[in-house]
This record gives structure tokens, C-alpha cells and sequence, in this order.
């Protein structure tokens, strides 16, 4: 096996990955690191987790008020965790983070064999002289290095780990749906989905993804009828997915008394009372919305985060489920109402995966650089405006909608840098030899 | 000084005589003419913050004058957007002074403000206007007017051509008010309007009003600014407008029973003086304002209504009501009275 | 002609008199009252009360024929199903480290609790009704009290009349104060037109609007309540406290010295009693006389009082306006033996401060100091009104005393809702002897939406004041009256168990971190740009294909080249 000093290197990562987070967690930067509007939202703030439990305890409903967001399900656990081993907790958001940084390591694993393969399969179709395109069997090596290097080293990562924001755990639900989705177990996945969605609602579309590769990994073990078993596969899984849902709703509801929590959780998140500035693009808009056109825009902007990409996308990536799952991840993160910087490292670690695509992307330069940007100039404009009261919100809102936009030119490059790919293995690499200059474009 | 009490006993005498008999009933001339049978006035600054001292000046102006004219203070609604008069600013507590020699306290010691600080918005001023005030809203805070009422609305503020500002934060738009006033026409809600407005590029605010019976004013014309009229050094901002000063001017030498017409008070402000000019509008309005007196809309005409049926003044019978109270006090004795306990001991105590 | 206007009128009054006394089977009383007490900072405290007691039962109906009772008060009580009613309109803030306790404690702004009668329905709807006709009753914006500044404390506040039953009831209560409202004479005019002899004749004459709000502090009162009718109490009376409290401050008024007179603090001399009172009696205090600055007052007064309450020992001089043959203005003035010499200032067993901490507009706090300077522990209900918009952290409640952190015996907490309710906390806590306790909270400043900011948003926002319930054990400093009593007399030599003081601390002020006001279409139009961003290439990507092209020039660009090379071959064809 020759991933064996790989797996070592990625152990090393780990402790260093862990020591960081420890070293910071016990530091004076935890409190900072904590507080900052991009890390944690009111969907995710320890503070609030912290209030939430406290009213629990109290024998308040923290659900009648305002400042209470997590599930019925998670205010029991973290209230356990809370009055029972407070000292463990940041030992526990390590160890979460660190547990999501392996399980996106062996996702990316079984996927580079299953991209390997796939390629293999479908080698004689593909054109002559796009040799050069193919994975090697060494390119597969790295991949899932990587994948845990961008999820282990990713500042937004660790900031959002060391700020203690309920994303780890979202993080840590999503990975493990990347992963049992991609080994094909139903009803693990399904669970894991319905707990995710359970927490924060929009990864609910993952449910596509999940049912395309749910169904192909039946089909393929199996010799009947393809086209049927697909469509029966995929009704199981949803019905599973639902029923499992159902379940911790109907759990959550029963651990504390009654349906108020819906109102509190997800109609925080549908709604989007709160206006705190975040890194999203509801805050401002929002804020300056006109009373009269809320209900429509909010409707229009949470479609928009969810169901209008959903069913083209699935069109056509539907080849490529994990390429799908990992978009609407990235866009769930741009477009979500309460969107933090865990959210989005999330789905920059997982692009490595798609290493072989990076020759074809050709917004790399500007959407990095637009990354530092924003990212060095949010806290400064957030300080200007906040503390120093020299700046006004319209600052911190151009930066915002600076990191979105690079955000958006990130995933449109790679879809199209997925596309080019695609069309050059079919129709051979660049084409110069008839003199004229031709060029790719769609239409 | 005699004469004057021996004109009210007269009048009192008169209206006692011609309450009790029921022959004569002649309607004393002014009465049919006049055509309206009530008063209103809707006195609205729409400015706040200190430097705006002077529009606060210009509305307790003309609500001192429609006061002292007779109009009471039921029917006028007074807005006003920012406390001038207690204002930590303020030098002397209590008062509004209309002139740097503290001539004339306009604030006064007897003022009753309708709405005052945030409550001074478009939507409150429209929904005042037509009459879709929502439910528990106070008299004092609605104009109950009819067709019958001439109703003096007076706005000051800063505004813009076809707009006045409110509290800086919103306006409303000449196209607005004018809508507001065609709904209250329709509705029966006034007999005239006298629309008076002391703002920049006030003209442009009566210009779309396309409802009958409406003579405009406004001090200046589009694309004139209204100017204010001095500084008192004391409070340290202008503290009238040219308009109003000249317009309080005149009223302060109107007498309720004053003949002065409309005519002149809107010759009030000539160009020399108020340095904008004046605009007037006057083909809504359907008399000529030379035979209009100026008491038809800044005085008020008492609600007297005369009836030709006699009313039988007698005592009402109270043998229900005593039974009744009657009853209670006899139900009474078994009540348990006491004060409730001041404190919480109780919590303490465990 | 004086004379006879002056006969004609109180000929009319009588004849009213007569007619309402015939009328009316009920008995009703007004007392008219003035305290002025000078306080050892070298300010002058004067309290007005107007008390109506009317011997009535307190039903709707009683209040259709009215006498001395103000009928537009009566008909809003009536018609709100009202039980008890408690207004106060104050400017400024009662300093209880230097000035003692009040008479009646206001908070700065308006306040307003009603008590409702149990058969009313829907509580809510009906208080914001109530709080709307007194909007306009007393020119204050009551109008903006609804469910969403509203509270039912459980302890802090309790019936302060009789009430039927022992058990009280909080959901009948309501509470809210506005702390922006400013008090001017715009909210004196309709006050004093509810008393019975409204500002033409007695104490009220002296409340001249120039002169009210040139105080340091003044509080117009309105409270309403059935009392007992007799000592056995089997039935009851309603009565109506009107007061005002005003701090003078003679060091800015007075003319070099210390000296006092009611000319110099009212502008005016008093012209005699209102003809309708039973009562008409000026106290004044006179045991700064002893312990402090020596004064003298002129005339001298026909009586003088000694009272012993809780412990402490206090002299009144007690002028009774009616018995005085007035001719012309009367006066009395003040006149200290030397000039600007202040008592020591003793502070009162309990007072408390309170202030916000934190910089910037992300996170704050908010702290209350209570002091307690009595030998023994004091139990106090603590009771904080939170506004919606600033969200409190209930688990960074801190209760700090001496350094030590101490556990509340009791805690009652009502989250906030944005835009529909206010924090609710209550905390009834035992402060240790000689001691200061600190009770800190946590909040985090809230983005609001760009309508709902106030048109001068950058002013702030106000949180009403806080507040602090105790019973204190002695009566030092202690001037309200008690609960068996409706008029000042009946606080002399009053001795009881306890003396509740309700103390309100400072409202606060937060600056907000405020939008662009001037740019919502702008924001609007650059989010849906952003969004278009999206959507424009994930349309392109996912509804075409990839087709190869010939790489085409634009057009201008070729015909550029064409005239180019045409240029050139020509150049080349004439050389």
C-alpha cells in the first residue's frame, strides 16, 4: 500500500493541526477570535449556545426569546456538556475538527479510486492526444492530503474551531454525509443528512447528490433493471432521509415541550430577523429593504440559496455527484441567510479533490487574491466602522459583497474548468492545427 | 372695562331670552353668510433638532393667534416635531419667543401639543387629514370636521420643489397632500380649506391640489428660498421665519370681531419684506378673498345650533339610578377589603 | 368691578355647589398641600399635592356624574376597567445620595402602570386603548406604549389600594416607561385643568410653567386608587393624588445667599386657598433648621409640628391657608443667618447608581450599584426593563457585594422578542450589611432595520430606568406617605413596620450602530447584482454547450485593419 507514509504525514498534521487549536483555545485570542461577526453569526455563537443552556437550566424556555437559534437536540447535549464537563469543551471542538479532517481525508480517498476508475472505464472514448489530462495513478496520492492539509490549515477553519461556533459540529455532519454517501450506506447517510438539516436547514439539498450516488451504488451492485432500480432507489432514500428527519424533529419537539423551537430555528433562519453583519449578503439588504417588498425578496433570496440551482446543476453534474454535492455546499455558504467563515472553509477544502481541474480554472489569480483582501480588510473596516465610528456600514458592506463575488467567480471557475475538461477529453486539446484560431465558447 | 361686562351680560342675556322663547328666531346676518359652521386648525412644524428653532416659532405663532382669535384648543392640532421650549438649550425655560426682544412668548402658559416628537409623521398627517386614524386614537389627536368646517392648515418646515420634509427623515410630496385633501373633500371632512405653508419652494406644495373650495398661501414662490427673520444672540439661532413674522405681525392687531379680510392678510409679506415672494392661489377658492373675513378661518364661529323645536329643560328622573345605588350599598357589607401588602416578604422568608 | 365680577362667579360656584351637591349623594373632599423641605445640599425640595377623595364606590358607572373628580379622568377609568392607575411625567433625576427619598420616585421620562379589574378581557388591547386616551388627556405619547415596552412585574410593583382578595394577581398589572418623553408646559396645561379649582384659585396658582421647568428636577404625578372609606373598611373611596416635585437649586437661583420665599421659587405670591378644599396647608420643614444652616421664617408659623416616624424626629412649620386672612399676595420666606452654609449631607440607608460599560458598538454591559449603608441586611427586588432591542445575556448576570459574588434568592426572567416584548428580570436579593453590590449584565448592541431607526438616530437609543423595591426598617430621609394615608398630615408620626421606598436609577442612553439611511436602493441594486453574478454564468453552464469557434475579430476592429493594410499597399504602389 502506498498510501501508508501518507497516512503518516497526515497523522503529523493532525497533532500540528491540534496543538494550533489547543495553543489558541487556552489563549487570550479565543475571546477575540470568538467575537468576530464573521466567525461566529447569531445561528452559531457559543454565546448564545451559552445563554440558551443557562435559560434551560433556569427552567426558562430559551425558545420564547430571542437569543436562542440551536435545535432541541443540540440544547440537551450542549446544556450536558455545559454543567457537566465545561473543562472538556474545548478538548471537544478540537477533537470534532479533527474527526471532520479525517473523514473528508477518506472521502477524498474513495473518491480519487472512484475517479480513477471511472476514468479507466471510460478511457476508449475519450480523444486522442489528451493524454496528458489523465490521472495517473500517483496523482491520487495527494488529493486527500491535501483535502485535510486545506482543512486542518485553513485559518477560517481554525478560527472557527478556536471561536467554539456550532459550524464545527455542522462541519462534522456534512463530512460524514460526503463520506457515507460516497460508500454508498443509506441508511447512515440519510441520518447524518437528516442532522445536518436538522441544524441548519439548507443541506437538505444534499439530499440529491446523496440519492444520485445512493441509486448508483445499488445499481451497480446489481444486475436488474437499471432504469427502475435508479427511480425506486431514489424514492427510498428520500423517504428514508424524511422519516429520519421526522424522527429528530419529533425528539426535539419532545425534549422540550413543544413546536416553539421551528419558530425559533428555522423561522430565524427563513426570516432573517436578525441583522447583524455577517459575511452573507442578507444583512444590508435587508437592513435598507423597504417593509413592503420583504416578504418577496426574502422568498427570492432563500430560493435563490437553495432550490434555483438545485435542479440545473443536477442536469448537469449529474455524472458527478460529489462535484455537485460540493457545489451546492459552496453555494449554500455564499447565499445562505447566516453564513460564517466555517461554512466556507468547509468547501475550500473540499476542492483538492478536484486537483486535476485546477489547469482549466482561470480566475484563480483574482479570486485569491480577493480572498486576502477581504479577508485582511473586513476586521479593519469592521473596526472603523464599530469602534473607531470613522467608517459606515457601507464599507463593511463592500467588502462582504467583495468576498461573495470571489466566492461566486471560485465556483463558476470550476464548474466551467469542469466543463472544459469534460469537452476536451471527448474532442482533444487545443485545436490550432487548421490555421484558424478557434476558442471555446458556450452557447 | 365696564362697558365690555355690560356687553357680556347683555350677550349672555340675549342668549338666555332667545334660548327660552320660542317665537322669535331671526338668524343674525353674519351667520348665514359665513356658510361654514365650525373651525378647525391643523398647525404642523415638521422640523426637529435645535437649529430648527425657528419653524417651532412659526407654528406656536399661528396657533397663538387662532387661539387668542377663538378657535379652542379642541379643534386645533398642534404638531409639533421637537421641544423647543424645555429644551436643555433653551435659556428660558417654558418659552418660545417669536422676537429677540422677548416681546411675545408664543409658547405660552396655556398650550396643549397634539403631537409632538416622534409622533410627527407623514403617515400620522395624512391619516389625521382623511380621517383614518387608527382605533384609540384619542379626540384630541383626530380631525372630527364636517362639511360644515373651514379648516386652516398651516405647515412649516424645510422643503424642496413639490415636497416637505418631516423630521428629516421622510417627506411628503405636493402630489400626496393633494390627494389627501381630494379624500377629505370627498369624505365631507371641510367646507374651505386655508392652506398656509412657510418653506422653501412652498408654492410647489399647493400646486396639485385639485379639490374645490381651497385658497393657498404659501412664502415663496419655486425656486425662491424662504428666509428667516433674525437671530436672537441669547439662543444663538434664527428664531422666525419672514413669513410668519410678518403674517403674526398682522394677526396680532386682528380682533375677534375684526373686519379685515383675507384679501389683505395675504398682501401680508410684500417682496421688499419677506425678500421671497408670496404666492397665492386662488382659483380653487370660489369667493373673492376681499369679501372674505380673516375670522372665517382664523377665528371660530361658536357651535351654536339653533333649533326651532322646543326642548323641555326639566330634571331628569333619578328614582332608577337611586334604586340601583340603593341596591349596591345594601350588597356592600360583605365585601372584604384591604390594602395590599407593599412589599414581598413572603420571598425573603424561605 | 372686581368685586362684582368676583361676587357674580362665586355666586355661580355656589349655585353649582349646591346644584352637584344635590345631585350627588356621594361625599367628596379635595385637600390641597404644599411641602417644601430644604435639602442640607442647598436645595430646596417643594411637593404639591392635590388630593381628591370621593367617597364612591370604583365602578364604571360611578364615574358618569362627577364633582370635584375630574370627569375626563373618570370617564378613561371607567371605560378601561382601570383599578389603579399611577402616572408620572418627570425631567431630570431624583439624586437620593444627596436629596433623601421623594415623596412619590419617578422615573426620568413618563411612566405609566395601570392595575386592571379582573373582569377585564383582553388586558393588552385594552392598556395600549388606555394608554392612547391618556396620550391625549396629557399630551404625552402614551401612544407609543403597546405590548412591545410593556411589562408585568411579579413583585416590584403591587396594588397600593384595597384590594378584595389577599392574593395579587400580576397578569392584571401593566408597566412601561417612555425615558425620551420631555415634560413641558404642554403636559402642566391639561394637568392642572383636572384639579377642581384648575390654576385659577389656591396652591395651584403657584405652578407657573417659567418656573416649574427652571428646576433641577421636576415630576408631574397622577395616582389613582380606592382606599379604604373608614377605619373598618368595608367599603371604599376613590382617591386621586395629583402631585408635582420640584428641586430648586438655590445656589443657581439664589441672589448670593441662601434665602428662599415662595415669590422667588414660584414667581408669584399666593392669593388665598381654592374655594372647594377642605385642606389647604403649607408644611415646612424646618429640622434643617436645627441640625444645619440656621433660618428663619417670616411670617412666623401658627403652629409648628413635631413628627417622630420610624425612629426619626422631624419638625414641621404648618401654615393653614385657610385660616389666614390673606390680603393680597402671601408670602413666606426663608431667611438664613449667614449666607451658604450646608448641612452635612447624611445619605439615605439605600440608593443606588447605575451606568454602562464597554466601548465600541458590538458588546456592552450593563451595571446598577446598590448601596446599602444600614447596619443590617436589606432585602431588595431588583427589577430591570430591558428594551427589545438590546438583548441581554441572562447567564453573564453577575451579582458582586464587596467583592464577593452573592446568589439571588430569586430570579424572574422573560426573554425579549424583537419587536413584540421587552427583557423582563427580576431579582429579589438580601444586600449584605454596610455594603455596595454590583449586578452587571451582559448585552450586545443589535442592528435594527432603516425605517425603524428614530429620525435623529445618532442621539441614541434610552433604557428606562431600573427598578429597586425595599422596605426599609428605619425613616431617616423618609418623606412618602402611608399606605393608610392620603394626604401629607397623615405622614406625621406615622410610624409603621416598614417604609417601602422604590428607588429608579438613571435611564441609560446606547448609541446604535446605524445603516446608510441615504442608500437602500443602491445597496439593493448592488446585492442583486452580486446574486446576478451567480446567476448569469451557472445559467450559461448549465443550459449550453461547449462548441468550438472560430476565433472572429470584432468588426471594428477588422475594418480598422482593412483600411490599414489598404493604406499601406496604396503607399507601396505610389512608391
Amino acid at each position: 500500500m502506498k498510501s501508508q507514509p501518507m497516512d503518516n504525514l497526515v497523522y503529523l498534521e493532525y497533532a500540528v493541526a491540534g496543538i494550533i487549536r489547543y495553543w489558541l483555545i487556552n489563549s487570550d485570542y479565543k475571546q477575540t477570535i470568538g467575537d468576530r461577526v464573521e466567525i461566529s453569526t447569531s445561528l452559531n455563537s457559543w454565546r448564545k449556545v451559552t445563554e440558551g443552556a443557562y435559560l434551560y437550566s433556569e427552567g426558562i424556555n430559551p425558545y420564547v426569546g430571542d437569543n436562542f437559534h440551536e435545535t432541541p437536540l443540540g440544547l440537551i447535549v450542549f446544556n450536558k456538556l455545559i454543567s457537566h464537563i465545561p473543562q472538556w469543551i474545548g478538548i471537544i471542538f478540537i477533537v470534532c475538527d479533527l474527526v471532520t479532517a479525517h473523514v473528508l481525508y477518506r472521502t477524498a480517498q474513495t473518491f480519487m479510486s472512484e475517479l480513477f476508475s471511472r476514468q479507466m472505464r471510460k478511457k476508449e472514448k475519450y480523444a486522442k492526444g489528451t493524454e496528458t489530462l489523465l490521472l495517473k495513478q500517483s496523482d491520487l496520492v495527494l488529493p486527500p492530503v491535501y483535502v485535510a492539509s486545506a482543512y486542518l490549515f485553513n485559518p477560517y477553519i481554525i478560527f472557527s474551531c478556536v471561536g467554539q461556533t456550532t459550524t464545527v459540529f455542522a462541519n462534522l455532519c456534512l463530512a460524514f454525509t460526503f463520506l457515507l454517501m460516497i460508500k454508498g450506506q443509506r441508511i447512515a447517510c440519510c441520518s447524518v443528512l437528516a442532522l445536518a438539516t436538522l441544524q441548519s436547514l439548507y443541506p437538505a439539498t444534499l439530499l440529491v447528490p446523496a440519492s444520485i450516488y445512493l441509486a448508483r451504488a445499488e445499481s451497480s451492485s446489481s444486475l436488474e433493471d437499471k432504469q427502475s432500480l435508479r427511480a425506486s432507489s431514489c424514492i427510498l432514500t428520500v423517504v428514508t432521509f424524511i422519516s429520519a428527519l421526522l424522527l429528530l424533529l419529533y425528539i426535539s419537539s419532545e425534549l422540550t415541550g413543544g413546536w416553539e423551537f421551528l419558530h425559533a430555528t428555522y423561522g430565524f433562519i427563513l426570516n432573517v430577523p436578525d441583522l447583524r453583519p455577517n459575511v452573507g449578503l442578507f444583512w444590508y439588504f435587508f437592513t435598507e429593504m423597504f417593509e413592503n417588498f420583504r416578504l418577496l425578496f426574502i422568498c427570492v433570496f432563500q430560493i435563490n440559496a437553495t432550490l434555483l440551482y438545485l435542479v440545473p446543476l443536477t442536469f448537469r453534474l449529474h455524472d458527478e455527484p460529489m462535484l455537485l454535492a460540493a457545489s451546492l455546499t459552496a453555494l449554500m455558504a455564499v447565499f445562505k441567510s447566516y453564513p460564517s467563515l466555517g461554512d466556507v472553509g468547509f468547501y475550500l477544502a473540499l476542492l483538492p479533490m478536484w486537483k486535476h481541474l485546477f489547469n482549466f480554472m482561470q480566475q484563480g489569480f483574482v479570486v485569491g487574491c480577493s480572498f486576502l483582501i477581504t479577508s485582511a480588510m473586513g476586521p479593519i473596516v469592521w473596526h472603523l466602522w464599530i469602534y473607531s465610528r470613522s467608517a459606515n456600514a457601507n464599507f463593511y458592506f463592500g467588502v462582504t459583497l467583495a468576498f461573495a463575488t470571489a466566492q461566486i467567480f471560485l465556483v463558476t471557475d470550476i464548474l466551467l474548468a469542469y466543463i472544459n475538461r469534460e469537452f476536451s477529453l471527448y474532442h482533444g486539446l487545443h485545436h490550432k492545427g487548421s490555421g484558424k484560431t478557434t476558442k471555446l465558447v458556450l452557447e | 372695562m365696564a362697558n365690555r361686562i355690560i356687553n357680556m351680560l347683555l350677550i349672555l342675556l340675549l342668549l338666555l331670552v332667545s334660548s327660552i322663547s320660542t317665537i322669535r328666531r331671526s338668524v343674525p346676518e353674519n351667520f348665514a353668510r359665513a356658510g361654514h359652521t365650525n373651525n378647525w386648525a391643523v398647525l404642523v412644524d415638521t422640523s426637529r433638532f435645535w437649529f430648527n428653532y425657528r419653524h417651532v416659532a412659526n407654528v406656536l405663532s399661528i396657533y397663538r393667534s387662532v387661539k387668542r382669535l377663538g378657535i379652542p384648543d379642541s379643534q386645533i392640532i398642534l404638531m409639533v416635531a421637537d421641544d423647543m421650549a424645555c429644551n436643555p438649550r433653551n435659556p428660558r425655560p417654558a418659552t418660545v419667543f417669536n422676537n429677540a426682544n422677548q416681546h411675545i412668548n408664543v409658547y405660552g402658559d396655556d398650550v396643549e401639543v397634539d403631537y409632538r416628537g416622534y409622533e410627527v409623521t407623514v403617515e400620522n398627517f395624512v391619516r389625521l387629514l382623511t380621517g383614518r386614524s387608527p382605533p384609540g386614537t384619542p379626540r384630541s389627536k383626530q380631525l372630527l370636521t364636517d362639511e360644515g368646517s373651514n379648516v386652516l392648515v398651516y405647515l412649516t418646515g424645510h422643503g424642496g420643489d413639490g415636497f416637505l420634509k418631516f423630521q428629516d427623515s421622510e417627506e411628503v410630496t405636493s402630489q400626496e397632500l393633494a390627494d389627501a385633501v381630494e379624500q377629505m373633500w370627498q369624505k365631507r371632512r371641510y367646507h374651505e380649506i386655508f392652506f398656509m405653508i412657510d418653506t422653501c419652494q412652498a408654492a410647489s406644495l399647493y400646486e396639485k391640489f385639485y379639490s374645490p373650495n381651497i385658497l393657498s398661501v404659501a412664502s415663496s414662490l419655486v425656486g425662491e428660498d424662504s428666509l428667516s427673520h433674525h437671530v436672537d444672540p441669547a439662543i444663538g439661532v434664527y428664531i422666525i421665519d419672514r413669513y410668519t413674522y410678518y403674517a403674526l405681525d398682522f394677526l396680532e392687531r386682528v380682533e375677534p370681531d375684526s373686519t379685515k379680510t383675507m384679501g389683505e392678510f395675504l398682501a401680508v409679506c410684500p417682496k421688499r419684506v419677506c425678500i421671497s415672494t408670496v404666492g397665492v392661489r386662488k382659483d380653487l377658492f370660489s369667493r373673492d378673498p376681499h369679501k372674505v373675513l380673516i375670522t372665517d378661518f382664523f377665528g371660530s364661529l361658536r357651535p351654536v345650533e339653533l333649533t326651532v323645536s322646543g326642548l323641555n329643560v326639566t330634571a331628569i328622573p333619578r328614582t332608577q339610578n337611586r334604586t340601583r345605588r340603593s341596591q349596591k350599598e345594601r350588597e356592600v357589607p360583605d365585601r372584604k377589603l384591604q390594602y395590599a401588602k407593599q412589599f414581598p416578604t413572603f420571598i425573603f422568608e424561605s | 368691578m372686581m368685586v362684582v365680577l368676583h361676587t357674580i362667579f362665586s355666586g355661580l360656584l355656589c349655585l353649582q355647589c349646591i346644584s352637584s351637591v344635590i345631585c350627588t349623594p356621594q361625599k367628596d373632599y379635595f385637600d390641597e398641600e404644599l411641602l417644601l423641605k430644604p435639602l442640607p445640599s442647598g436645595h430646596v425640595y417643594a411637593y404639591f399635592q392635590f388630593t381628591t377623595l370621593w367617597d364612591v364606590d370604583f365602578e364604571a358607572t360611578s364615574f358618569q356624574h362627577c364633582h370635584l373628580f375630574p370627569r375626563a379622568l373618570g370617564e378613561i377609568v371607567g371605560r378601561y376597567n382601570v383599578q389603579e392607575l399611577h402616572i408620572s411625567l418627570t425631567e431630570g433625576l431624583w439624586r437620593h445620595e444627596t436629596w433623601g427619598y421623594p415623596v412619590h420616585d419617578a422615573a426620568p421620562g413618563a411612566e405609566l402602570w395601570a392595575w386592571f379589574k379582573e373582569s377585564t378581557k383582553n388586558i393588552d388591547k385594552t392598556w395600549k386603548e388606555l394608554a392612547g386616551a391618556l396620550s391625549g388627556l396629557l399630551c404625552v405619547s402614551f401612544n407609543f406604549v403597546d405590548a412591545s415596552n410593556s411589562l408585568n412585574p411579579e413583585f416590584t410593583f403591587r396594588p397600593a389600594g384595597i384590594v378584595s382578595s389577599g392574593a395579587v394577581n400580576s397578569s392584571y398589572l401593566r408597566y412601561s416607561t417612555l425615558p425620551r418623553e420631555i415634560v413641558c408646559t404642554e403636559n402642566l396645561t391639561p394637568w392642572k385643568k383636572l384639579l377642581p379649582c384648575d390654576a385659577k384659585k389656591g396652591l395651584s396658582t403657584l405652578l407657573n410653567a417659567g418656573h416649574i421647568h427652571n428646576t433641577n428636577y421636576h415630576s408631574l404625578g397622577l395616582h389613582l386608587r380606592p382606599v379604604c372609606r373608614d377605619t373598618t373598611c368595608s367599603q371604599m373611596s376613590v382617591e386621586l393624588r395629583q402631585t408635582v416635585s420640584l428641586v430648586y437649586d438655590m445656589v443657581i437661583l439664589g441672589t448670593g445667599n441662601q434665602d428662599w420665599s415662595i415669590k422667588k421659587l414660584f414667581g408669584i405670591g399666593l392669593s388665598g386657598a381654592c374655594p372647594l378644599a377642605t385642606m389647604s396647608n403649607i408644611y415646612i420643614d424646618i429640622a434643617l433648621n436645627e441640625t444645619g444652616a440656621h433660618f428663619q421664617l417670616t411670617p412666623t408659623p401658627p403652629a409648628v409640628i413635631t413628627s417622630t416616624r420610624g425612629g426619626h424626629k422631624s419638625k414641621f412649620a404648618v401654615y393653614d391657608i385657610k385660616a389666614l386672612d390673606i390680603d393680597g399676595m402671601f408670602n413666606i420666606a426663608a431667611v438664613y443667618s449667614s449666607s451658604r452654609v450646608y448641612g452635612v449631607n447624611i445619605p439615605p440607608v439605600l440608593f443606588a447608581n447605575r451606568y454602562i460599560i464597554g466601548y465600541g458598538q458590538e458588546r456592552g454591559g450593563i451595571v446598577t450599584k446598590l448601596h446599602n449603608g444600614h447596619w443590617q441586611a436589606l432585602d431588595v427586588v431588583y427589577l430591570e426593563n430591558i428594551p427589545w432591542f438590546i438583548p441581554l445575556y441572562l447567564h453573564t448576570l453577575k451579582i458582586v457585594a464587596n467583592g464577593k459574588e452573592i446568589k439571588p434568592l430569586l430570579k424572574r426572567f422573560i426573554p425579549g422578542k424583537a419587536r413584540a416584548r421587552p427583557y423582563y428580570l427580576e431579582v429579589a436579593l438580601r444586600l449584605p450589611a454596610r455594603s455596595i453590590t454590583e449586578i452587571s449584565l451582559e448585552f450586545d448592541y443589535v442592528f435594527l432595520k432603516w425605517q425603524e431607526y428614530p429620525p435623529d438616530a445618532n442621539h441614541g437609543f434610552y433604557i428606562g430606568a431600573a427598578v429597586i423595591t425595599s422596605l426599609l426598617p428605619v425613616g431617616r430621609n423618609y418623606t412618602g406617605l402611608p399606605q393608610d394615608g392620603s394626604t401629607i398630615t397623615s405622614s406625621f408620626n406615622a410610624s409603621r413596620d416598614g417604609y417601602l421606598v422604590q428607588l429608579r436609577t438613571e435611564t441609560l442612553i446606547i448609541t446604535m450602530p446605524t445603516p446608510d439611511f441615504s442608500m437602500p436602493y443602491n445597496v439593493i441594486c448592488l446585492t442583486c447584482t452580486v446574486i446576478a453574478l451567480a446567476f448569469g454564468p451557472l445559467h450559461n453552464i448549465t443550459t449550453k454547450r461547449l462548441r468550438l469557434k472560430n476565433k472572429e475579430q470584432n468588426y471594428v476592429i477588422r475594418w480598422f485593419k482593412s483600411k490599414l493594410t489598404r493604406s499601406s499597399e496604396m503607399k507601396e504602389k505610389q512608391s
